[in-house]
C-alpha cells in the first residue's frame, strides 16, 4: 500500500471528479443531450469514487439526495464532510487509513456501513446510527474485546464482521460476541447457530444478566419520563400545564421564607390548609375546563377542515371531468391537424382548437372562482366560531382566576388579623416564650411584620396574574394563528390553482402551435 | 241459518259495505254461504272413511276427570249463552275423530320435537304450513263441529284452520312459548289462504335506511336559482288541473279496487283460527299472531284479523269480552284482566300468568300444587305423543312440492334431494297478474357439490347469474352469463380473500376485459384490457382460439392513492398502448390541486425499435407537464422509469394471457359441473345417505 501511495499523488474530491463519476454511471443509450442534462446533482442517488487516491473527502454537500456512496480503496485518513448527506443508506469506507470513527452522527438512515481494513482501534461515536443493520469493521486494530459491548445499543444490527482484528485470536472470541449481541444473525460471514447462541448465553450469563437488568431499568425510566413528557405536552396544548394538583399553589409559597415562619403561629397552619384546599379545587376546575375546551376547539377545527376537504374533493372531481372531456376532443383534433397539414381545412381546425382552449380556460376559471367564493364564506363562518370560542374561554378563565384572587385576599385578611392579634399579645407580654426565636424576631416591630405580609401577598397576587395572562395570551395566539393559517392556505391554494390553470392553457396553446410548425417542415 | 241470529252485527257491517235493504241482503248472504260451501266440496277429503279402530282408548272414551270437566264446560257454556244471548255459541267441547266430546284445552298437546328448527316459532310455523294441506271450513261462518287430535291431523297431513292452529300451538307451548289457539274472524284472503294480493316476502325490499344527516354546521348555502313567479303560478295552475283530472280517474280506480274486498258479503263473519303468542317467555317482547296457513308473523294490530271470540291453550280457556267492531286493533291481551277476558278456571289462570322464567321456580311449583288442590285440575291431554320422524320432517310436502301464488309471482318448493339438480325452491316473477309473461326466475339449490346455491335468470335479457357458497375450488362467488361459450360476455366474482392477487371481479367479452382488485399492496384497483380483432387468415386456417390469441391493443390500470408517496409521484393511471407503443402515466392529485401531471413516452419516429435499447430525447419521445415534479424532468430518472415500464408491460401481457386462460378454464369446469350435478349428503343424516346409496345402486343395475 505504501508503494502505491508513493507513486500516485493524493487527491481531494472536487467537482470535476464528482462530475466524471456521475457521467460514468449514465447509460450508454441515453442521448448525448439528455446525458448532459441528467447530471443535475440534486437527483444523483449513487456515487462511486473507488481507487481515486482520495486523501480528503470534500465537496460532496451538493449531492443532498445521495443514498449510496462508495469511497473504498483510497487513502482517506479522516471521516469528514459527510454531515449533509443525511439520506445515505449505504456508506463504504473500506480499504482506507481511517483511525477514528467520527463524523457519522447525522447519518441516521445509514443501514450498511463498511470500515473494513482501516486503522481503527476503538468502536465509538455510533449512538445515533439506530438503523444500522450491517456493520463491517474487520481487519482493523481493535484489541479490547469488551469494546464490542458498545454495539448493544444498535438495536437493528444483524450482521457484523470483526474478523482480522487482534482480539479475534482471544479464546472464546465468538462466544463472547454472540453472548453480548444475541440479535446477531451473521457474524464474520457465518450464520450464528441457535446452539452457539445458547452456549454463549450460558457461558456469560453472569456478565450479561446484570447488564440486561440495568438496560431494562434505564428503558423503564425512559418510558415513564416520556409518558410524563407526553402528558405535559398535551396539557400545554390545552394551556393547562401544572394546573392539576397543587403545583400552582406551591409555586405561590415557593421562596417565601417569612410565610413559612409565620406558619408556626397558632391557627395559621389550619388557615393555610383550608386556603390550599379551596385554591386547589379552583385550580382543578380550571384544569378540567381547559381540557374540555381544548377538545371543543379541536372538534371545531376538524369539522371545518372536513367540510373544506369535501368541497375541494368535489371541485377536483369536476375539474378532472372537464379536463378529460377536453383532452379526448383535443387529441382527436391534433391528430386530424397532423393529417390535414396546411390548407383551409387545417386553418379552420386550428381556429376551432383555439376556441376550445378558450372555452376550457373559461370553464376552469369559473369553477375556481366558485370554489374560492364558497371557501371564503366558509372561512368567515370559521372565523366567527373561533372568535366565539376564544372569547367564552377568556371570560370563564378570568372568572376562575378572580375566584383565586378572592381566596388569596380573604386569606390575607385572616392572616393579618391573626398577626395583629399576636402582635398585641406580644406587646402585652414581651417575654412570651411560646414562640420560636426567629418568629419572635419578626414581631419586633409592627410595621415590619405588616410590610412583610403585604409584600408576600402582592407577590402571590402577581403570580396568579402571571398565570392568568399566560393562559389568555395562549388562547389569543391560538385564535390568531388558527384563523390566519386557514386564510393563508386558502389564498395559497387559490393562487397556485390559477397559476396552474394559466400554465396548462399555455402548454395547450403551444402544443397547438407546434403542430403548425412541425407539419410544414416535413 | 246462524247468520240470521247475528242480525244486528250483520247490519252493521252491511251498512258500510253496501246500502241494500236487509231482507235482500240476507237472501244474498245465505246464497253466498251456500255457494262457498258447494265450491269447497271439491277439496273434500272423506274424513268419515278414516280408520279410527287402532286409536287408543283415551280417544274413544272420557275419563272421570274429563267427564267432570265436560260438565263444568257445559255449565260455563250455558251460563255464557244466558248472559250474552247475542253472541255466538262458544267453541268449547267439539267432537273428536271418534265422535267423543272433548274439551278444547285437552286437545292441545305440548310437544318439543328433536329438530333444532322446531325450537323456534318460525321453524314450527313453517313446518306446520308446509306439512299440512289446507282445507277450508265446511261452513265459512261457523266453527267446525268437530276438532280432531293433532296426531290424526299429522297422519293424514291435512286439516282446517282449527287443526292447523291446535298443532302449531302444541309445538309452540312445547318449545316454551306462551302460545294460545285463537277462535275469531278474519278476512276472506286469510281464511282461504289466498295470497295473490300479497307481495311475495322474498321480493320485499329491505326498508331503506335513511341517510344520516351530516351534523357539520359548516355548509354552504347556495342561493336558489331565480325563478319567475308568474311561471310558477302558471305551472301550479296546470298541475292543479291535471291533478284534479287524475284524481277523478283515481277515484274511479279506487272504487274498482276497493270494490273487490267489499264484494265479500261475509266480511267480518268468516271464522278463522290462528295462534297468539304472548310476551314474557322465550324472550318474546311483544304479543303477536301467527297465521298457521302461511306461517307468517302478524302484529296484533293487523287489519286482516277482524275479531276474537275465545282463546285457549292446554291450561285454560278465555272468552273475549272486548268489543271487536274495529277488528283486533284495540284489544288488550292482559289475560288476568277479568273485565276484558272471562276466564273459565279463574285460579289456575294466575298460575299460567306467573312468569315461569323467574328464578324462584320452586316456589311457583309449590304454589301451583297448593292451589290446584283447591280448584279443578285440568286433566292431561287425551292426545297421544306427537311424533314426527326425520324422514317426514325432511320431506314435508305431501305432494312432492308446494306451490304458493303471490301477487305477480309464483313460489314452488321441494324437499331437499327430491330433484336431481338439488333444486329446492323456485320463484317466478311475472309482469302481469295473470302470470303469463315471465320476468325473472330465481332458483335455490341445496346440497350441491359445486356449492351453487342460487341462480337468477332474467327472462328478458336471458342473463343468468349463478351464486356460489364459499369453498368452490375455483373460488367462484358469482357468475353471470348468457351462454357458457367463451368470449360471449361473462362476469365472474370471486371470494377474493382466498386469492393471492386480490381479484374480486372480472368481466370479459369479445373486445375487452376488466379486472377489479381489492386490498393490494401496490394499490391497483382496476385493470382494463382492450383486444383487437383476431387475425382473419389464421382463423380461416382452422387454428383454435388458444393458438390464435386476440391481439392486445391497450392495457389500462388504475391505482388508489398511496399515502406514503407525494401525490405527484404516485401513479393514478397507467396506459400501455401496446400497438401504438406509447405509455402514458397520470399522477394523483393533492387535495387542493385540480390538474394532474402526466408523463407520456411516445413511439420513436424514424428509428427502428429494438427490444434492448431505449432511445430517449427531450424533443419527441417524452412529454411531461411544466409543473411535473422535478424528478420527471430528469432524463436519467425517466430512463430508468421507461426500462421499468417496458418490463412491466411484458409482465402484463403474460398476465392477460393467464387471465384469458383462467376464464376458459372456469367455463370448462362450470360446463362440466352443470352437465353432471352431484349432490352431497350430510354425514350426520344416515337415512339420507342410505337412501342415496340405494338410489345409486338402483341406477347402476
Amino acid at each position: 500500500m505504501s508503494q502505491f501511495l508513493n507513486n500516485i499523488e493524493p487527491n481531494i474530491i472536487d467537482d470535476e471528479m464528482v462530475q466524471k463519476a456521475i457521467e460514468e454511471k449514465c447509460p450508454e443509450d441515453l442521448g448525448d443531450l439528455a446525458r448532459r442534462e441528467s447530471t443535475n446533482w440534486k437527483f444523483v442517488t449513487e456515487l462511486q469514487l473507488s481507487f481515486k487516491s482520495i486523501l480528503q473527502i470534500d465537496n460532496l454537500w451538493p449531492l443532498e439526495n445521495l443514498t449510496k456512496l462508495q469511497l473504498d480503496n483510497n487513502v482517506i485518513e479522516k471521516i469528514e464532510g459527510l454531515q449533509s448527506l443525511v439520506h445515505l443508506v449505504w456508506l463504504d469506507l473500506s480499504f482506507n487509513s481511517i483511525e477514528v470513527i467520527e463524523g457519522l452522527d447525522t447519518l441516521v438512515k445509514l443501514q450498511d456501513l463498511s470500515l473494513y481494513s482501516n486503522r481503527i482501534s476503538k468502536i465509538e461515536h455510533m449512538d445515533t446510527l439506530q438503523e444500522l443493520q450491517i456493520f463491517s469493521i474487520g481487519k482493523n486494530n481493535l484489541t479490547i474485546l469488551e469494546d464490542v459491548v458498545y454495539l448493544r445499543r444498535l438495536k437493528s444490527l444483524r450482521t457484523l464482521n470483526l474478523s482480522g482484528n487482534p482480539f479475534c485470536n482471544e479464546e472464546h472470541y465468538t462466544l463472547f460476541v454472540v453472548a453480548f449481541l444475541p440479535s446477531l444473525v451473521y457474524l464474520d460471514f457465518k450464520l450464528v447457530r441457535d446452539s452457539t447462541r445458547k452456549a454463549a448465553a450460558l457461558k456469560y450469563q453472569d456478565l450479561t444478566k446484570p447488564l440486561e437488568q440495568e438496560e431494562a431499568q434505564v428503558l423503564a425510566l425512559q418510558e415513564t419520563e416520556e409518558a410524563k413528557q407526553k402528558e405535559l405536552e398535551y396539557h400545554q396544548t390545552a394551556f393547562v400545564e401544572y394546573l392539576n394538583g397543587s403545583l400552582l399553589f406551591d409555586s405561590l409559597y415557593e421562596e417565601d421564607r417569612e410565610a413559612a415562619k409565620l406558619a408556626s403561629l397558632p391557627g395559621v397552619e389550619d388557615l393555610l390548609q383550608a386556603y390550599k384546599k379551596e385554591f386547589v379545587s379552583v385550580c382543578e376546575n380550571l384544569y378540567n375546563y381547559g381540557l374540555e375546551e381544548y377538545e371543543k376547539r379541536e372538534a371545531e377545527v376538524s369539522k371545518f377542515y372536513k367540510r373544506v376537504h369535501e368541497i375541494l374533493a368535489v371541485n377536483q372531481e369536476e375539474s378532472k371531468r372537464i379536463i378529460s372531456d377536453f383532452e379526448s376532443r383535443n387529441q382527436r383534433r391534433l391528430d386530424e391537424l397532423y393529417q390535414a397539414g396546411s390548407g383551409n381545412l387545417a386553418e379552420s381546425e386550428r381556429a376551432q382548437g383555439k376556441e376550445n382552449i378558450r372555452q376550457l380556460w373559461d370553464a376552469l376559471m369559473t369553477l375556481e372562482a366558485l370554489v374560492s367564493n364558497d371557501l371564503e364564506e366558509l372561512l368567515q363562518d370559521f372565523k366567527r366560531s373561533i372568535d366565539v370560542i376564544a372569547s367564552t374561554f377568556t371570560e370563564n378563565i378570568q372568572g376562575m382566576f378572580n375566584q383565586c384572587r378572592d381566596l388569596e385576599n380573604e386569606h390575607h385578611e385572616k392572616l393579618m388579623r391573626i398577626v395583629i392579634a399576636t402582635q398585641e399579645k406580644l406587646d402585652l407580654d414581651p417575654f412570651d416564650e411560646s414562640l420560636p426565636d426567629d418568629v419572635q424576631r419578626l414581631f419586633e416591630d409592627k410595621n415590619t411584620i405588616v410590610n412583610i405580609i403585604n409584600t408576600s401577598h402582592s407577590i402571590r397576587l402577581r403570580k396568579i396574574d402571571k398565570r392568568e395572562s399566560d393562559m389568555l395570551c395562549n388562547i389569543y395566539q391560538w385564535q390568531i394563528s388558527e384563523t390566519e393559517k386557514a386564510f393563508q392556505t386558502e389564498s395559497d391554494r387559490n393562487r397556485a390553482c390559477i397559476g396552474k390553470i394559466l400554465c396548462f392553457i399555455n402548454t395547450l396553446q403551444k402544443e397547438l402551435d407546434n403542430t403548425m410548425i412541425l407539419k410544414p417542415r416535413e | 241459518m246462524e247468520a240470521l241470529e247475528e242480525r244486528e252485527e250483520v247490519e252493521e257491517t252491511a251498512e258500510d259495505a253496501m246500502s241494500l235493504n236487509s231482507s235482500d241482503f240476507l237472501d244474498e248472504l245465505s246464497k253466498a254461504v251456500e255457494e262457498t260451501s258447494v265450491t269447497s266440496a271439491e277439496y273434500d277429503f272423506d274424513w268419515s272413511s278414516i280408520d279410527t279402530s287402532h286409536l287408543p282408548s283415551s280417544y274413544k272414551t272420557n275419563s272421570r276427570q274429563e267427564k267432570e270437566l265436560l260438565q263444568l264446560a257445559d255449565h260455563f257454556f250455558q251460563q255464557y249463552s244466558h248472559l250474552c244471548p247475542d253472541r255466538k255459541p262458544l267453541f268449547i267441547h267439539p267432537l273428536n275423530e271418534c265422535g267423543v266430546q272433548k274439551f278444547v284445552s285437552t286437545t292441545v298437546k305440548p310437544t318439543l320435537l328433536p329438530f333444532p328448527d322446531l325450537y323456534y316459532w318460525s321453524g314450527c310455523a313453517s313446518f306446520v304450513c308446509d306439512y299440512l294441506i289446507m282445507e277450508p271450513l265446511k261452513c265459512p261462518i261457523t266453527p267446525p263441529s268437530s276438532l280432531y287430535s293433532p296426531t290424526t291431523i299429522l297422519k293424514y297431513q291435512r286439516g282446517n284452520c282449527f287443526d292447523f292452529a291446535v298443532l302449531l300451538c302444541s309445538l309452540l307451548t312445547g318449545a316454551g312459548y306462551d302460545a294460545y289457539c285463537v277462535h275469531g274472524y278474519a278476512t276472506l284472503e286469510m281464511c282461504s289462504l289466498d295470497q295473490t294480493h300479497e307481495l311475495c316476502p322474498l321480493l320485499r325490499k329491505p326498508p331503506e335506511v335513511p341517510e344520516e344527516e351530516d351534523p357539520n354546521k359548516y355548509r354552504i348555502k347556495y342561493p336558489l336559482d331565480p325563478q319567475s313567479k308568474f311561471e310558477l303560478q302558471q305551472k301550479a295552475k296546470k298541475e292543479e288541473e291535471t291533478e284534479s283530472a287524475q284524481e277523478e280517474e283515481r277515484e274511479e280506480e279506487v272504487v274498482m279496487e276497493v270494490g273487490m274486498p267489499k264484494q265479500d258479503p261475509l266480511h267480518g263473519l268468516r271464522v278463522h283460527a290462528w295462534v297468539l303468542v304472548l310476551p314474557g317467555k322465550r324472550k318474546v317482547t311483544e304479543a303477536f299472531f301467527i297465521n298457521p296457513f302461511t306461517g307468517n308473523h302478524h302484529s296484533t294490530t293487523d287489519e286482516c284479523f277482524l275479531g276474537i271470540e275465545s282463546i285457549w291453550n292446554h291450561r285454560n280457556y278465555w272468552v273475549n269480552m272486548q268489543d271487536c267492531r274495529k277488528g283486533c286493533k284495540d284489544l288488550s291481551f292482559d289475560l288476568s284482566d277479568s273485565i276484558c277476558w272471562e276466564i273459565m278456571f279463574p285460579k289456575s289462570n294466575e298460575i299460567s300468568q306467573s312468569p315461569t322464567e323467574s328464578p324462584n321456580k320452586d316456589t311457583d311449583d309449590m304454589k301451583e300444587k297448593g292451589e290446584i288442590d283447591m280448584n279443578f285440575e285440568m286433566p292431561l291431554s287425551w292426545v297421544t305423543q306427537i311424533r314426527i320422524s326425520r324422514r317426514e320432517y325432511e320431506n314435508p310436502f305431501s305432494q312432492g312440492k308446494k306451490v304458493i301464488l303471490y301477487d305477480k309471482a309464483k313460489l314452488e318448493k321441494w324437499a331437499a334431494y327430491t330433484n336431481e339438480d338439488g333444486l329446492v325452491e323456485r320463484l317466478t316473477v311475472y309482469a302481469d297478474s295473470d302470470c303469463t309473461e315471465e320476468l325473472e326466475v330465481k332458483e335455490w339449490f341445496k346440497h350441491r357439490e359445486d356449492l351453487l346455491y342460487m341462480r337468477e335468470v332474467n327472462k328478458q335479457t336471458q342473463l343468468t347469474t349463478d351464486h356460489f357458497r364459499r369453498g368452490h375450488p375455483l373460488l367462484l362467488k358469482a357468475h353471470s352469463y348468457t351462454s357458457l361459450e367463451p368470449e360471449t360476455g361473462h362476469t365472474v366474482e370471486f371470494y377474493h380473500t382466498a386469492r393471492a392477487d386480490g381479484l374480486w371481479k372480472r368481466s370479459e367479452n369479445a373486445a375487452e376485459m376488466t379486472e377489479y382488485f381489492v386490498g393490494r399492496e401496490d394499490f391497483l384497483h382496476t385493470r382494463h384490457i382492450e383486444f383487437g380483432e383476431r387475425d382473419k387468415e389464421m382463423e380461416n386456417a382452422g387454428i383454435t382460439a388458444d393458438a390464435n390469441p386476440r391481439p392486445i391493443v391497450q392495457i389500462k390500470e388504475h391505482f388508489h392513492r398511496n399515502p406514503e408517496k407525494p401525490a405527484d409521484e404516485d401513479i393514478e393511471e397507467r396506459i400501455f398502448m401496446v400497438i401504438d407503443d406509447t405509455i402514458q402515466l397520470t399522477y394523483h392529485l393533492e387535495l387542493h390541486d385540480i390538474i394532474a401531471s402526466k408523463v407520456v413516452f411516445c413511439r420513436v419516429v424514424g428509428r427502428e425499435k429494438r427490444e434492448d435499447e431505449i432511445f430517449l430525447s427531450r424533443e419527441n419521445t417524452v412529454k411531461y407537464e411544466p409543473w411535473s415534479s422535478e424528478k420527471h424532468k430528469n432524463m436519467l430518472y425517466l430512463y430508468d422509469l421507461l426500462w421499468e415500464l417496458r418490463a412491466e408491460q411484458k409482465k402484463l401481457k403474460h398476465h392477460v394471457r393467464a387471465s384469458e386462460a383462467e376464464m376458459l378454464n372456469i367455463l370448462m369446469v362450470r360446463e362440466d359441473e352443470e352437465a353432471n350435478v352431484k349432490l352431497s349428503a350430510s354425514m350426520y343424516s344416515c337415512a339420507k345417505r342410505g337412501q342415496r346409496q340405494e338410489a345409486t345402486v338402483g341406477k347402476l343395475h
